[in-house]
């Protein structure tokens, strides 16, 4: 066997308010990266197209929903599982400001990247010091 | 053993899905898990269809050229690597998605066909596909009068 370097990870149920749907709800695994200018966000949402994402920012919370394709799972018989499938869903309240209308969302391979462009004023700004 | 069926109700039927999922299987008929059973990645789930058996795993931001299937008789192994590509000069406030190589063996039961396996991976979901052996599909037998 080869160096294995990653684990599974179980996930996590979301336990929130009453949910108007049923069906569990998963929330799924972020990495969170900042440079000067923009945050950047990588959700883990395999089975998840880029037509069931759901993105929002409103009051300085960012929400994320992903629901899953139930088509691939038609005439099957589960005869041993290890993770379960559900719709996901995270939330983050951001306190940075974001330039909204520049937020960037692309998916590729069942990640959900999100680029968040800083509001100019959030910017770190580099203030010259002059001799006189 | 029943089959899940897709019904028109995306809420039913995700419920239904999820039950059944739920329920406690053990190690599945025939196959070996040995040391690579639960806990080690790719999480994998294995069903049955009219067909054959399909193992399912989910390999998010794996791109299917970086994943490797091979098969060595009855033993099939998935391989690969996650990688982190973030742009410069930031730092990570959150790193929950772990990234590097992995590598998991399963052997197969005696009566699929490993030379005639399919692969797909679609939104991060690795699917193999093992059709049963000619010779252990369902045959009529004629009655002959004698």
């Amino acid at each position: 066997m080869t160096d294995q370097e990653i684990s599974v990870r179980n996930k996590q149920e979301v336990n929130r308010e009453e949910p108007t749907r049923s069906g569990r709800t998963y929330q799924p695994d972020v990495d969170i990266y900042e440079t000067p200018e923009r945050l950047w966000l990588w959700v883990d949402m395999p089975g998840v197209d880029e037509n069931s994402v759901n993105v929002d920012l409103a009051n300085g919370v960012l929400t994320i929903e992903g629901a899953v394709a139930l088509d691939d799972y038609n005439e099957l018989a589960p005869v041993y599982t290890e993770y379960n499938v559900g719709n996901y869903l995270r939330r983050f309240s951001i306190s940075t400001d974001v330039d909204v209308d520049g937020i960037k969302a692309r998916t590729a391979n069942g990640v959900l990247e999100l680029e968040l462009p800083k509001a100019e004023k959030a910017r770190p700004r580099k203030i010259t010091v002059t001799a006189h | 053993m029943a089959l899940f069926r897709f019904s028109s109700d995306p809420v039913d039927s995700l419920l239904s899905l999820q039950r059944e999922l739920a329920r406690v299987f053990e190690s599945p008929l025939g196959f070996e898990l040995g040391p690579s059973g639960r806990g080690i990645y790719p999480a994998m789930n294995v069903f049955t269809e009219k067909s054959g058996t399909m193992l399912r795993m989910e390999v998010p931001g794996v791109p299917p050229e970086n994943i490797q299937i091979e098969t060595h008789g009855r033993t099939v192994t998935v391989s690969g690597k996650r990688e982190v590509k973030a742009p410069e000069n930031g730092s990570f406030h959150r790193r929950e998605r772990s990234m590097g190589e992995f590598s998991r063996s399963v052997q197969l039961p005696a009566d699929l066909d490993v030379s005639q396996a399919e692969a797909t991976c679609k939104h991060g979901i690795l699917t193999i596909r093992f059709p049963k052996k000619e010779e252990t599909k369902p045959r009529q037998i004629a009655v002959q009068t004698a």
